[in-house]
């Protein structure tokens, strides 16, 4: 058992990263696609990764290297609990540590930019935690836990009657995965008046650690989304990757908003989604 | 033994705080702080090795000697209301010195509570919190008094005084929680106030008596309606038995007839932990030296509040006023949050999050379950740790830049780089795992869905816990290019309580499986007879249902993993990473930088040298005090007539 589950974690430790890069590398090629351009190879990322991880160390403070360690470490840790099929609820409190300390690396330099993106990048932890949480209520209201391993044993997928909280999540995908419009706290293209947001004083090997981190951070995300169709797995997979599709379509047809749009939506819509789904199980089944 | 150690508990702090009255000496006063501290310490370890127990009094008349202080205290507010003209404090004196004499003269009430003091599990937890956590204080006050005094530039000291009403207060609160008859428990109650009272406008301000006045009228509510329960328990219940705390939640009484008092004694404990719409006094506390801040907030005055609503759990349990208890806690949990993130203020960002954390416990108590007590108690230690912690770094913070300004704290970790590291861990210590507020604040959730109301406010009110600690420690944080930072030096009074409300931080959350395990399951099932409901290893944590025969499992949760992944996380790239001075490099600026990596000066307009600030944000537009007060205070003030009215309309 012991083994088995550090087994589970090495491929966790080595495949995600492998997936999550190429999920990237597909990203950037069906973008380019949508915009009328060839596209870099799909391993694209994993280049650019090696040659960041090549150049010199430059630093503008101490404390910023130390929270992108932790950013890293907690995400890993997070994807580490979802495959394990361990809490849910405290799975999100570990994400929460990961954003959190992504925030106090962009706060820990005196730059105007990282400021700007780190206050912005707080605000989406605002808009993201309480629906990601909603969700742990909900499926607590319909298995009675908050175990993970206790979705996979229910016969009846999530989605049935968790969809409107699903697509609360597909709106976390979105800013989770810094598209447009919610690509607020940096972005994956260069913007002029943020430059690189929360990210903008990281450079080189500790801008690659960024990267992989985000590669982690992905496969959580459709992780999670997965989550939703346990029986069989390959349907929730199929859901995720359709999600991820959508989403390079909404980056592609829309323009980024403002913070507050994206907290006032959330807030909104989103939670009284998940308000209403949690409400709808409460009075139709009452406590389990 | 043990009665001569409660009594040690509760009259010890008494006849110090006259000692440090007498001695005017500065270091043979820190000598008799020290000491009483040490012996309280002590004290309250053996007392929660050897066990629950209970005791009344003999020889002696107390009660009398309770009664002529019950006045005492009652006259002075008298005193105060009429002589600074503030005739809310004058109202509500008289609101309790009528009834009361009434109540012992017209109806010539004899009580006669045996035993007249319990000391159970929960109250053995309780007087570990105050009398260590309190200890730590009040040595931590010697040397802040002393700078604070120096600073004002007093010419004649009044740190006696002020020494005398910190170390009382300890005493009351010990009694507090011991005693079992509720009379006793009433006197205690007033002490408590009166020292707040005391400890409140002990700078003489005018803002500081102002302040100082409201709480008392505030709690004088409290004490009015403490009043009204007692005498509505004596006569419908059929005299002094039932005035004992144990015969009232022992089901001694029948719960449905009984409602309204417990209703009035729940709005008691609402006006001493500070819950909405009563916020204002503790706000207003802040006026005070620091150190009584830090002992209001961690481990007396508002956790009497929560102590007495925690303790009537069982009877009210099952009832429509346990959910509405709920949902107001839960409703000052959020709404409180959401103010912390518009204040400016360190010590208010404290104060908020403080009555934010008390309404997640009086919510916890109203959810009622045996998983939602447990949380409680947890809540109430690890709260005081931290909370203990914070206030200390505030003040310690406030002794070296003298102010309270969070952008003020600007940069802070090249000033003072070891009192941001402390803070630091305290501000994360609140809000994050593995630490054990959040161990607290999961249990909490996952008990809450029974109360889905409050499960969802228990959701927004974390997320806005994350916004505004981030917030501020981001501030601390910001820091120009440099190599080596050297620790500033602190002095003993203040890094002997800091560093060990840290390392407990740290020793209760990594041990808080086998601290559950051995002792606060104890108390929990002292509050509610249950089952054992958690079963926790020194691995994990690990919450199942009581029943005994099916046990399903509710959540899990490594505990030190989740330490190591912290250490792997921050601590060891702390300390391994080393920067050459090589490596430095000024922000992007776009290229407008001027000079070297240590200057923040760029080329505004015209290329004129202007130095670059950067300030926080704080929502003032959405969550500031104008904007939320009056919807939130109505709502809390709607939720308060509520719950009394659940005491009048028994279902």
């Amino acid at each position: 058992m012991m083994i088995k589950q550090l087994l589970l974690v090495f491929v966790v430790l080595v495949g995600a990263p492998i997936v999550g890069g190429l999920l990237f590398g597909i990203d950037r090629r069906i973008t380019a696609r949508m915009q009328g351009r060839y596209g870099p190879p799909i391993i694209q990322p994993f280049y650019d990764f090696l040659k960041l991880l090549g150049k010199q160390h430059i630093a503008v403070s101490k404390m910023q290297f130390v929270w992108i360690y932790g950013y890293l470490v907690f995400m890993i840790a997070s994807l580490i609990f979802l495959f394990l099929k361990s809490d849910f609820l405290l799975l999100v409190f570990l994400l929460g540590f990961a954003g959190v300390s992504l925030v106090l690396g962009g706060f820990s330099t005196k730059s105007p930019y990282a400021h700007f993106g780190a206050n912005r990048e707080l605000m989406q932890i605002m808009a993201y935690e309480p629906i990601l949480l909603l969700l742990a209520i909900g499926i607590y209201a319909l298995n009675g836990s908050f175990l993970i391993s206790d979705i996979f044993k229910q016969e009846k997928p999530l989605l049935f009657t968790l969809w409107p909280l699903f697509l609360a999540v597909l709106y976390v995908l979105t800013i989770k995965m810094r598209k447009s419009p919610f690509d607020i706290a940096t972005s994956h293209h260069g913007h002029q008046e943020i430059v690189k947001g929360v990210t903008t004083e990281y450079s080189g090997p500790y801008f690659a650690l960024f990267h992989l981190a985000e590669w982690y951070e992905i496969i959580l995300l459709l992780g999670i989304i997965t989550l939703f169709w346990t029986n069989p797995l390959w349907v929730g997979i199929l859901i995720a990757l359709a999600a991820f599709i959508l989403e390079l379509f909404i980056d592609n047809i829309t323009a980024r908003m403002t913070v507050s749009w994206m907290v006032r939506l959330s807030w909104s819509v989103g939670l009284i989604l998940g308000i209403a789904n949690i409400a709808y199980i409460y009075f139709t089944k009452g406590v389990s | 033994m043990a009665d001569q150690m409660m009594a040690i508990a509760i009259l010890l702090p008494v006849v110090a705080g006259f000692l440090i009255l007498i001695v005017r000496n500065y270091y043979a006063r820190n000598i008799v702080v020290v000491v009483t501290a040490l012996i309280l310490i002590g004290n309250s370890i053996f007392l929660a090795l050897k066990g629950p127990f209970t005791y009344t009094p003999s020889g002696f008349n107390w009660g009398l000697l309770i009664t002529i202080l019950d006045y005492a205290i009652l006259i002075f507010y008298l005193y105060v209301g009429i002589s600074l003209r503030n005739w809310l404090v004058l109202i509500f004196a008289l609101a309790q010195l009528i009834p009361l004499a009434y109540f012992e003269f017209v109806m010539k009430a004899h009580i006669e509570v045996s035993p007249a003091f319990v000391v159970d599990h929960l109250a053995l937890v309780m007087t570990l919190v105050i009398s260590i956590i309190g200890s730590l204080i009040c040595i931590f006050a010697l040397r802040y008094m002393y700078d604070h005094e120096h600073h004002a530039h007093l010419e004649k000291s009044r740190q006696s005084r002020f020494l005398f009403w910190l170390v009382l207060f300890l005493g009351a609160m010990n009694g507090l929680v011991f005693a079992n008859n509720l009379v006793w428990l009433y006197f205690f109650w007033e002490v408590t106030t009166l020292c707040s009272f005391q400890l409140i406008s002990h700078d003489r301000t005018k803002e500081a008596i102002h302040n100082a006045a409201r709480a008392v009228w505030m709690n004088s509510t409290g004490g009015t309606a403490f009043i009204l329960a007692i005498i509505y328990l004596y006569t419908t219940q059929g005299g002094s038995s039932a005035l004992s705390v144990q015969n009232l939640i022992g089901g001694g009484i029948q719960a449905s007839v009984v409602l309204l008092p417990i209703a009035l004694l729940c709005y008691t404990g609402f006006t001493k932990a500070a819950q909405m719409p009563f916020q204002s006094w503790l706000l207003g506390a802040m006026v005070a030296p620091t150190p009584v801040s830090a002992l209001l907030h961690s481990s007396t005055m508002v956790k009497a509040g929560v102590y007495l609503v925690l303790r009537l759990a069982p009877v009210y349990a099952g009832t429509y006023l346990s959910t509405i208890i709920a949902i107001a806690g839960a409703f000052t949990f959020f709404a409180t949050s959401a103010l912390a993130v518009s204040q400016s203020t360190g010590k208010r960002v404290l104060a908020y999050s403080t009555i934010a954390n008390l309404g997640l416990i009086i919510a916890c108590a109203g959810i009622n379950t045996p998983l939602s007590i447990a949380a409680a108690i947890l809540l109430i230690i690890f709260h005081a740790i931290s909370k203990g912690l914070l206030f200390l770094c505030a003040g310690t913070i406030e002794h070296q830049i003298w102010s309270r300004d969070i952008e003020d704290m600007e940069g802070l970790a090249a000033k003072a780089p070891l009192t941001t590291l402390i803070t630091a861990i305290g501000i994360l210590s609140m809000f994050l795992p593995p630490f054990g507020m959040l161990i607290g604040k999961w249990i909490a959730i996952e008990a809450a869905y029974i109360v889905p109301l409050a499960a969802v406010f228990f959701v927004l009110a974390s997320t806005l816990t994350i916004v505004f600690w981030t917030k501020w420690l981001g501030r601390l944080l910001q820091v120009l290019p440099q190599i080596r930072r050297p620790f500033e030096k602190l002095s003993p009074s203040y890094f002997v309580p800091l560093w060990t409300l840290l390392i407990g931080i740290f020793v209760v959350g990594i041990g808080v499986g086998p601290i559950y395990q051995n002792f606060l399951l104890a108390a929990t099932n002292d509050v509610v007879s249950g089952n054992q409901i958690i079963a926790l290893g020194v691995n994990n944590l690990i919450l199942t249902t009581p029943s005994i025969m099916q046990r399903e499992i509710l959540g899990l949760f490594p505990v030190w993993p989740l330490y190591l992944i912290l250490i792997v996380a921050l601590l060891l790239p702390l300390l391994m990473i080393g920067l050459k001075p090589t490596e430095l490099r000024p922000v992007y600026m776009c290229g407008e930088q001027t000079g070297g990596t240590d200057t923040d000066e760029w080329l505004a307009e015209a290329d004129k040298k202007t130095k670059f600030q950067l300030g926080g944000y704080y929502y003032q537009s959405v969550l500031g005090e104008k904007r939320v007060n009056p919807w939130a205070n109505a709502i809390a003030i709607l939720l308060l007539v509520i719950m009394l009215g659940c005491g009048v309309i028994v279902i």
